[in-house]
């Protein structure tokens, strides 16, 4: 695959999406920094239920030249507010098995305060706004379009009502 | 990622479809001829995809080349001055609630 077609990499700013599994040491080597003191990394795992309801595993699908340019724009606006050394956010798509990491988000900065408060953010941005979508796929039924507002039940589209 | 998706035939654009979009349809993009009001949009669609509008579109945002873009008929409005015209080429997208992580 074309690496320019998955992934952007902007002063002291790396965001990428891949089909291949996530690399905890790659991620955090992307923002190591003589000058920074912390590094802060939130790993985000598929869970094995919703409301428990057991799920087989989850698909993840995006529309990656936008999903790009939004992770970027929202990597840059988090870098500047709190003065990081650097970011790098990396979603996985296609299949994800239960209990594997589907994203990994790395920020450092000089203090931990900093890093600790924008690894929050970058991660509910990146939840908010990505164009990045979710299916879960549960046993012996149809899978669910997930939402991120939270909490609420997925969009649930029944193929025999699409006219094709 | 996934399928490379054609180029449109000459005034023509691509609509491409995500998530729920994709599965209401059952397709990933489909072809409209241009140029073609922003208005306009989720009828055109609504024609080819019987029941589109209220099962989906009604909770999609929409993107013309990468840019989020308003859709004025979207809650009944008139279409305003500031109606986007879809040209020729331009990329349309359906953008149903998001959901990385």
């Amino acid at each position: 695959m074309d690496p320019s077609l998955t992934e952007i990499s902007e002063k002291g700013c790396f965001v990428a999406l891949t089909y291949d599994h996530l690399h905890i040491q790659d991620i955090m080597d992307r923002v190591r920094s003589p000058q920074a003191g912390a590094i802060v990394l939130f790993a985000g795992t598929t869970r094995d239920n919703f409301g428990g309801k057991p799920v087989k595993e989850l698909q993840y699908s995006a529309y990656a030249p936008l999903a790009l340019k939004t992770m970027l724009s929202l990597c840059k606006d988090i870098m500047a507010r709190h003065g990081l050394k650097g970011i790098a956010m990396i979603h996985r798509l296609g299949t994800v098995p239960i209990g594997e990491e589907s994203i990994l988000i790395a920020v450092s900065a000089p203090h931990r305060q900093a890093a600790w408060k924008a690894g929050e953010e970058a991660l509910e941005d990146c939840k908010k706004h990505v164009e990045v979508w979710k299916r879960e796929e549960f046993e012996g039924e149809e899978g669910v379009w997930r939402a991120n507002r939270d909490g609420i039940p997925g969009q649930k589209i029944n193929q025999t009502d699409a006219t094709h | 990622m996934g399928g490379a998706i054609p180029k449109p035939p000459k005034d023509h654009f691509n609509v491409l479809y995500f998530a729920s979009a994709s599965s209401f349809t059952a397709k990933e993009y489909d072809v409209l001829p241009a140029p073609l009001p922003i208005s306009k949009l989720f009828d055109a669609l609504e024609e080819k995809h019987n029941g589109i509008k209220d099962k989906v579109l009604s909770s999609c945002l929409v993107t013309v080349n990468l840019n989020y873009v308003d859709v004025p008929n979207k809650d009944g409005e008139d279409a305003s001055e500031s109606d986007v015209v879809i040209k020729a080429g331009d990329e349309v997208a359906i953008i149903p609630p998001v959901s990385s992580g």
